[in-house]
């Protein structure tokens, strides 16, 4: 019978007939299939000689690029034309996998099936491969290996007393005025699983928190009721006040705000009313999220000489219009906009002097790349031009730009770019492929005119899609988030690559004050016992002295 | 050149690009090239939204249904370009 775990009857049977050894081969055969090619697909470079033979049908003999492997014997074969099938059926054998995707199919119900307990060893076994083949590049360290979280013993018991409520997870935001804006960046606030996990798992406490006028209080607390059992819309009243407390005139009252201008300073508000923020290598939840970093390479044309600097970043803002201010109507795509954002750019006469060849008013040409990505990409299309300073002739750029649903970020990296710079500047290995793949969760749209427009946005919950227009919140579909006039799309990157916990320093300073001050008190106790001995000694002295008179007299 | 020489040819040169990973290298650039036309999310989108009220819902069905659209709306451009970067890459092989 089919249920959420599992719509084969005949592999949950083999599961649960794990203590006979009949269970154990096929899953074992299971696992290092899915080893096999998540090792194999991390090559470099196509060579002149062959590395290893590849695996051929069993069937037919030709060479398989996709293989697909029967659990229970050395058979490999092609989907085409039924072999693989046909081998099940005639050999008596069950399930047989396909070796990228890790689909099981069973023979029985005569199709690919869905199991929970695969889907948990394909995605620890893949993660397993590829963590073992990465390494940091500035550290050299290996990368750390992911470790699911198990309760402890004081976790169980506090879920013993936990009272479960149901909830949607799904819930729209009231329009306080002209707050379309505020709402829509808040939906794809909330629908980020790095913060979603952040902030459910208690992370930041409004209820214990001290600082006034906190928008990472907020933020718990928007979490707390999107993920309440009320499923009316919500009105994010205390969040629009912080914001305003916090923020510049300019961001208060209720005028319509851009979106992107929103986004950008609850970033650093929250940054900023986190626990030991730092304004260097900060790693509050913000930054740990969205922060990356940029490199820039400008070369002087005439002595090759290359400088590069590395600036902070977090978030893409990309251009629509080419340098002659044309929209290639045919080449709208994010892919282009990137491509456009990492291409040399040649520098005006006097922008640049070499410092190696020391000659002023040089041809230099910069070039950006993007050296760290971080674990969110949020890219802001730029429709909106101001002509001026004064907002009032400012236009948008309809052009619709198309946005895939899923992006691998290698081409725009700083390795790729070095790499590509010829072999000799080639850095080797780039990680796997999954370190660059980012997945789209949510798109923030924009319809109507510059200063009377309406934002909407779309976003993925559990891999549906929905339509958020303030408090309405309706299910949709990939095809229409990917049709909308998108302004601003954030991506989350598929594997996150994990370092080595590290105590963060406001935590290590703490420490280090109260080592100090138990210093200082130890001091000041040592001095006391010294003073004390002095007293004694002086008091011996003197005794002695008496003594010795005394004698002196008889 | 005979039917079955020409079989043989294919599967020599089949197996000698899978082993030097120019296989991979060729369908790598097609699926970006896929991707950034819209093919790829059009395709799962659709075939998303035909599973979602199919019944009996089965692999087998899903691909029949969709491989005559997804190959009708290869984009011309793509053929193109996939197929000149296989004739650069054979002509490598053979010199």
């Amino acid at each position: 019978m089919a249920n959420a775990a599992s719509t084969c009857a005949h592999f949950a049977a083999l599961l649960t007939d794990i203590s006979s050894a009949s269970a154990e081969s096929p899953l074992e055969k299971y696992t290092s299939v899915i080893s096999w090619n998540a090792h194999r697909s991390q090559t470099t470079r196509p060579t002149k000689r062959r590395k290893t033979a590849a695996p051929t049908c069993g069937t037919c003999d030709i060479a398989l690029s996709r293989p697909l492997a029967c659990l229970h014997c050395p058979y490999t074969g092609c989907w085409k034309d039924s072999h693989l099938r046909q081998h099940l059926i005639s050999s008596s054998h069950q399930f047989g996998v396909e070796a990228k995707t890790g689909y099981v199919f069973c023979s029985e119900c005569d199709d690919f099936i869905y199991n929970a307990k695969l889907e948990e060893i394909y995605l620890t076994t893949v993660v397993s491969t590829e963590e073992k083949l990465t390494k940091f590049k500035v550290s050299q360290k290996p990368r750390e290996t992911y470790k699911a979280w198990t309760p402890s013993e004081k976790d169980l018991a506090a879920l013993e007393d936990a009272e479960s409520i149901s909830c949607q997870g799904r819930r729209g935001l009231l329009n306080l005025g002209q707050t379309c804006f505020l709402n829509a960046v808040l939906q794809c606030l909330v629908h980020n699983p790095l913060l979603r996990n952040y902030f459910l798992s208690d992370k930041h406490n409004s209820k214990t928190c001290k600082v006034e006028n906190c928008s990472c209080c907020e933020m718990d607390r928007l979490f707390a009721e999107i993920y309440s059992d009320d499923p009316a819309p919500y009105g994010p009243i205390t969040f629009l006040a912080t914001t305003w407390k916090a923020s510049s005139s300019e961001l208060s009252g209720y005028a319509q705000q851009d979106a992107h201008e929103f986004f950008m300073s609850t970033l650093n508000q929250i940054h900023l009313t986190s626990r030991g923020f730092t304004n260097v290598s900060c790693n509050c939840v913000m930054h740990s999220t969205f922060a990356g970093q940029l490199q820039s390479d400008v070369k002087c044309e005439r002595c090759g000489n290359v400088t590069s600097t590395v600036d902070p970043m977090l978030d893409i803002s990309l251009e629509l219009k080419s340098k002659n201010g044309e929209i290639n109507s045919s080449d709208n795509t994010l892919a282009a906009c990137l491509r456009r954002y990492t291409l040399p750019e040649k520098l005006g006469q006097k922008e640049y002097s070499c410092v190696k060849c020391g000659k002023a008013a040089h041809e230099a040409s910069k070039r950006l790349s993007i050296k760290k990505l971080p674990p969110v990409l949020s890219f802001q299309f730029k429709r909106f031009e101001h002509r001026t300073n004064d907002k009032s002739t400012a236009h948008k750029i309809e052009a619709n730009i198309r946005f895939p649903a899923t992006i691998n970020m290698k081409p725009y990296s700083t390795l790729a770019l070095q790499n590509s710079n010829g072999p000799a500047a080639s850095t080797g290995y780039m990680g796997p492929d999954a370190l660059y793949e980012y997945d789209l969760f949510a798109v923030i749209c924009h319809e109507g005119a510059i200063d009377n427009g309406h934002y909407t946005n779309f976003a993925r919950f559990e891999d549906e899609w929905y339509l958020f227009n303030d408090e309405k919140v309706t299910h949709s579909t990939l095809g229409a988030c990917l049709a909308s006039s998108a302004y601003m799309c954030f991506y989350v990157k598929r594997h996150l690559d994990y370092k080595p916990y590290m105590t963060p320093s406001y935590i290590l300073a703490r420490e280090n004050e109260a080592a100090r001050e138990k210093e200082l008190e130890r001091e000041k106790e040592r001095e006391k016992e010294r003073e004390k001995e002095l007293e004694h000694a002086k008091e011996a002295a003197r005794m002695k002295e008496l003594e010795d008179d005394l004698l002196a007299t008889v | 050149m005979p039917a079955q020489d020409i079989n043989a040819l294919y599967a020599e040169i089949r197996k000698r690009m899978i082993e030097t990973g120019e296989w991979n290298q060729i369908r790598a650039v097609l699926a970006a090239k896929l991707s950034e036309t819209g093919w790829t999310d059009d395709l799962k989108h659709k075939s998303k939204e035909s599973a979602r009220h199919m019944d009996p819902l089965s692999f087998q069905a899903l691909l029949d249904e969709a491989s005559p659209r997804a190959y009708t709306s290869l984009p011309l451009a793509v053929k193109r370009e996939i197929t000149s970067l296989i004739r650069q890459i054979l002509e490598r092989q053979f010199e």
